[in-house]
């Protein structure tokens, strides 16, 4: 429908919001934790598109991570372990019109919110996802995480992990229906605003791999990056990020790729160093669960009493039904 | 007879137009068409775009679709690959052809019907498998709606269909707003009942709880109960006068038929006339209850938002009256279709039409144009071209902000897209369909003649749609033209020479074959039998394309075939060839505008290039003169395109350090990750930006020290202590030897 009278109206008398209208309560994290450079840029991308609070939501399982909801004022739910995907979706299908952000772990999501994780893939519901990825399990106290590295000492694997690391963009990639993929890195502010950007401009689900440091139980493990910034990879293209000369005069290390070549996208997640920051895949063409479902309809007093009358006779029993009886 | 006295006989027809002598023979006494029609002599056997189901029920993409795409995805589906599936495939197109014949015979009807009767009508003479495989193919259409052929009624059926299938999408997108607005509208009533007074009573709690249980309850403690605890807020009189207004309005606008309770309150408005001054009325009328829902929308948004500020609000809306209605306000409403009939598009109509059409009122008309081939109501014995009405669609355009669309009938299928998207558009829309003359009805088919005058150029197919963009190039097309880049359309042709020999070639189609499809034009031909023939006569494109001087002493002719398919030559009078000329005039005009020899470009492309090369003639000469006097020099002086290169590459060079290194501290706020451990240090040194990066604030507030342990601990390395300010601070050495790091 196009901009009537209504909507211009509604426009005209809309609040401005600033980057503090989003702020929750202090944030409980270690200083020096990545967690804050993520926070930093979604309350800005909150402004800049100024998203309502009260039509924004942030979902989270359990994690340092998960603990994002709390520092934004807007509607927030702080699930539980692995379970912040079908939160979010059951949100996203009764209320199609919000902005639905997901806040999950490497823990969160790669390990026990794996099932989860895969099938909201592939259900393609508009959500912008953001994982942040520090390798370790945190609020515990340093057990490994699924992203691990080898040789990774800690509670849980006191003579180093023996396991291969898992990768959450290869994962991402190879299962069916998948929009978006972007990684970014939270020493780089400008680059994870943009990305962050990117994906929520995304209709599908974004999914971005953030890679942070955790000062606290892995402090030296991004050192090297750090300092050379030739271990960086930007991924540059017209549809996909355009860094700042400034940036690009730090970084040298750049290479143009075409968002929509998922094969390329692939065979660039699959390395670890260089660290590859920028859109790998984005297929706006994929179509959304939630539009194939029609979901969003109306909640009339009818419809929410045929739903539920539905529901009881699964645990009902009609004998005059005929053949259409069932018993629970 | 000798050579000289033929040419004479020839060239006196071509002059006056009166044929002398026995060697012409008048088109009237042996009728002929155009040689490229031969093979379209029954149309019922030809597989092509028409008739078309003009979609009502079933699934598929468009609106409309033609009968032999339906049956070749008929086939696909039902017919195996190979001799099993042949006689379904033989039977199904039987009826296809079947259908087509009907159609011509006059039939008319749905495709289920018609399907249903031909099949009969096959049946009939087969055993009973074939009804069944009919039937069964016949149920696998999957679609159903009026079967329509290319006659004088398609244009208006047509776009009539195509205006309706808009107007139900508009209608399915505003009733489902409307719907919306209605439920939160009744639940903010609702709510506000329940916590009232009124709601409060016994014998309200009663309905509420419903019958089942009724008794189980007291409802009169309970509404003692409900009553001292529930909130004291209520909805403010104005308020609810509001919504009740708003709700009001929604419920009992005419302007999409309600799709809940069809044939509910009063009849909906309907859109369609037949001319304009009527639609203008009829929108004239309307536009109060235009406004007024379009208020009830407005409001009944900010309602449901709870947004509404009478300080605000209140005056905005007092002042709203129809001249506040912007395009995107009536683009809500069904848009009004004016479909003239052939006899009225006269100029009193048309003035009108321009009028409206000008005004940006949301009409879409439909003008079926029949005069292409008119003689000039003055008398001179020239063709009008259209006065009436074909050129109205060149004249609409020249008005700016619409949509139009000019095409004949046979080609309104392959358009379709095109008049879907017209229909949809906002604001004024204007259809020009050409369907062949009913005076001319008879030797041709309808949709030949319609393809004819497109081919011709006599009725080019354009599309000016003016919100595709800000230029002609992006608003003007002719793709839909056959060969849009040159004069005149060309066709493969091929006949047989009397040695029964293949003779393959081109054959262009002119204005002037297309009038000689026209019997009213008989009388600007004349058939030369082939003993007749002389040297001097050249086929009328070549014709066209001579020096006047030239011209003169030649005569042109057209190839025609007669009944039998035999090929004639068929002489054109003067007259004839100089419409001709003048069709091919306009058809440039119209190139021009679509971008194909733009005459201003062209004159610019020949000053550049004229320019370029006397530039490149200079630089070769100095070329020259340098190698002839010292080769060596020039081998060593870079080329200029290096030059430009390295130009370039100085141009795109980084610019330098934005920072240089000085005595004062600074950061790298845009690398800064928002990590807060130089807060922790010194938050009133360090703040955060508005975009939450820090910054040094105060350089005074700070020690060296302070700054030199903000750099260490800062991870990203961004922060530069300089050199420190107090020379009297303590360990300033050491500090200074753990800033060097940093600096």
């Amino acid at each position: 429908m196009a901009k009537p009278l209504s909507q211009c109206i509604i426009k005209l008398h809309e609040e401005q919001h600033n980057l503090e209208d989003y702020q929750g309560g202090v944030p409980r994290w270690c200083n020096g934790c990545g967690d804050n450079a993520i926070l930093a840029a979604v309350q800005r991308l909150c402004r800049d598109e100024n998203l309502a609070p009260e039509e924004t939501v942030f979902v989270s399982g359990i994690g340092c991570s998960s603990r994002f909801p709390h520092y934004m004022k807007t509607y927030g739910f702080h699930g539980i372990h692995g379970r912040a995907f079908p939160i979010a979706q059951g949100v996203k299908m009764a209320r199609p019109d919000l902005n639905v952000f997901v806040n999950t772990g490497d823990g969160d999501c790669c390990s026990i919110g794996a099932a989860h994780w895969i099938h909201a893939i592939r259900y393609n519901m508009n959500l912008t996802v953001i994982l942040h990825d520090n390798h370790v399990y945190g609020l515990t106290k340093k057990q490994a995480s699924p992203t691990s590295p080898i040789g990774f000492k800690s509670n849980t694997t006191p003579r180093g992990s023996i396991l291969e690391a898992l990768n959450p963009l290869t994962v991402t990639l190879g299962v069916q229906n998948v929009s978006f993929v972007a990684q970014g890195v939270d020493w780089i502010p400008e680059l994870l605003y943009d990305i962050v950007s990117r994906a929520f401009h995304h209709r599908g689900f974004s999914f971005i791999r953030i890679i942070q440091r955790c000062p606290e139980f892995l402090p030296k493990m991004f050192e090297p990056w750090l300092h050379d910034p030739g271990k960086t990879l930007l991924l540059t293209h017209a549809n996909g990020l355009q860094p700042s000369a400034e940036l690009a005069r730090t970084y040298k290390n750049q290479r143009e790729h075409d968002p929509l070549d998922i094969h390329r996208a692939r065979e660039i997640a699959s390395s670890e160093d260089p660290i590859p920051v920028g859109i790998l895949y984005q297929n706006p063409e994929v179509p959304c669960y939630e539009d194939l479902r029609g979901a969003g309809g109306p909640r009339t007093v009818e419809a929410i009493r045929k739903g539920l009358d539905a529901e009881f006779d699964k645990f009902t029993f009609w004998p005059d039904d005929g053949n259409q009886s069932r018993a629970a | 007879m000798d050579m000289a006295a033929r040419f004479q006989d020839q060239q006196v027809f071509h002059m006056t137009g009166r044929r002398s002598g026995d060697g012409l023979a008048a088109l009237d006494k042996s009728p002929m068409r155009p040689a490229l029609f031969a093979g379209y002599r029954d149309l019922t056997r030809l597989r092509h775009d028409f008739p078309l189901v003009l979609v009502e029920s079933g699934i598929t993409d468009g609106y409309a679709v033609s009968l032999t795409l339906l049956v070749n995805h008929v086939i696909e589906t039902l017919a195996p690959r190979g001799i099993e599936g042949e006689r379904l495939r033989k039977h199904v197109l039987r009826l296809e052809r079947e259908l087509r014949a009907g159609l011509a015979g006059g039939a008319e009807g749905d495709l289920s019907e018609l399907w249903a009767t031909a099949a009969a009508k096959l049946a009939s003479d087969a055993d009973e498998s074939v009804s069944k495989v009919l039937a069964l193919a016949g149920d696998s259409l999957g679609v159903d709606g009026a079967l329509v052929d290319c006659d004088d009624r398609l244009p208006s059926r047509f776009m009539i269909h195509a205006w309706r299938h808009v107007q139900a999408q508009k209608a399915s997108v505003f009733h489902g707003h409307l719907d919306r607005l209605q439920r939160r509208l009744s639940d903010i009533l609702r709510a506000a009942f329940v916590r009232s007074e009124a709601g409060q009573r016994p014998d309200a709690l009663r309905a509420s709880v419903g019958g089942m249980h009724a008794d189980d309850f007291d409802f009169t403690a309970m509404s003692r109960l409900v009553s001292r605890n529930a909130p004291k807020d209520q909805l403010p009189a104005s308020r609810r006068r509001r919504i009740e207004w708003a709700l009001s309005v929604l419920t009992s606008q005419r302007f999409h038929a309600s799709r809940s309770l069809p044939g509910s309150g009063e009849a909906s408005y309907g859109f369609l006339f037949d001319n304009v001054a009527e639609a203008v009325a009829a929108y004239r009328e309307r536009l109060p209850q235009v406004v007024e829902l379009v208020k009830a929308i407005a409001i009944a948004e900010l309602e449901a938002r709870n947004d509404y500020d009478e300080k605000d609000h209140d005056p905005f809306f007092e002042a709203y009256d129809a001249n506040s209605l912007t395009a995107d306000d009536l683009a809500l409403f069904p848009d009004y279709l004016v479909c003239i009939p052939v006899g009225r598009n006269d100029l009193p109509e048309n003035a009108s039409l321009m009028d409206t059409l000008s005004s940006g009122l949301p009409v879409k008309v439909v003008v079926q144009v029949t005069d292409l081939l008119e003689e000039a109501s003055i008398g001179t014995g020239h063709f009008a071209f259209g006065v009436r009405s074909a050129r109205l669609a060149t004249a609409a355009m020249g008005l700016g902000g619409m949509f139009v669309l000019q095409a004949a009938s046979s080609s309104l299928y392959r358009l379709r897209n095109r008049i879907e998207h017209g229909m949809g558009c906002s604001g004024p829309a204007l259809f020009s369909v050409f369907a062949g003359a009913p005076e001319a009805a008879g030797e041709l088919p309808r949709y030949l003649t319609a393809a004819a005058a497109m081919e011709s150029r006599a009725f080019p197919a354009f599309v000016y749609d003016a919100a595709a963009g800000e230029n002609w190039a992006t608003r003007f097309s002719i793709e839909h033209n056959r060969n849009p880049e040159i004069d005149w359309a060309k066709e493969p042709f091929e006949y047989a020479d009397e040695q029964m020999q293949r003779v393959r070639g081109e054959s262009a189609f002119t204005y002037a074959d297309f009038a000689m499809c026209d019997k009213r034009n008989a009388a600007h031909f004349a058939v030369v039998p082939r003993d007749r023939w002389t040297s001097a006569m050249m086929p009328a494109v070549d014709w066209l394309a001579l020096p006047e001087r030239e011209a003169t002493e030649r005569i042109p002719y057209l190839l025609a075939v007669d009944g039998d398919d035999a090929l004639h030559r068929v002489l054109v009078d003067a007259r004839m060839m100089q419409a001709t000329k003048r069709c091919l005039l306009l058809w440039h005009r119209i190139q021009e505008h679509a971008g194909i020899h733009d005459s201003h470009a062209e004159r610019l492309l020949a000053r550049e290039k004229a320019a370029w090369e006397i530039s490149r003639n200079q630089e070769l000469d100095a070329l020259r003169k340098a190698s002839a006097g010292a080769p060596t020099v020039v081998s060593e002086a870079p080329p200029p395109a290096a030059g430009a290169v390295a130009a370039a590459v100085a141009a795109s060079a980084p610019p330098p350090e934005e920072k240089p290194p000085s005595d004062d501290p600074w950061i790298e706020t845009a690398r800064c990750p928002s990590c807060n451990e130089c807060q922790l240090i010194n938050p009133e040194l360090f703040l955060y930006n508005e975009n939450k990066q820090a910054y040094i604030k105060d350089a005074n507030a700070r020690t060296f020290r302070q700054l030199v342990e903000a750099a260490e601990t800062c991870q990203v390395a961004i922060i530069h202590p300089g050199k420190p300010r107090n020379p009297d601070e303590p360990g300033l050495e050491e500090l200074m030897k753990r800033a060097e790091a940093f600096n």
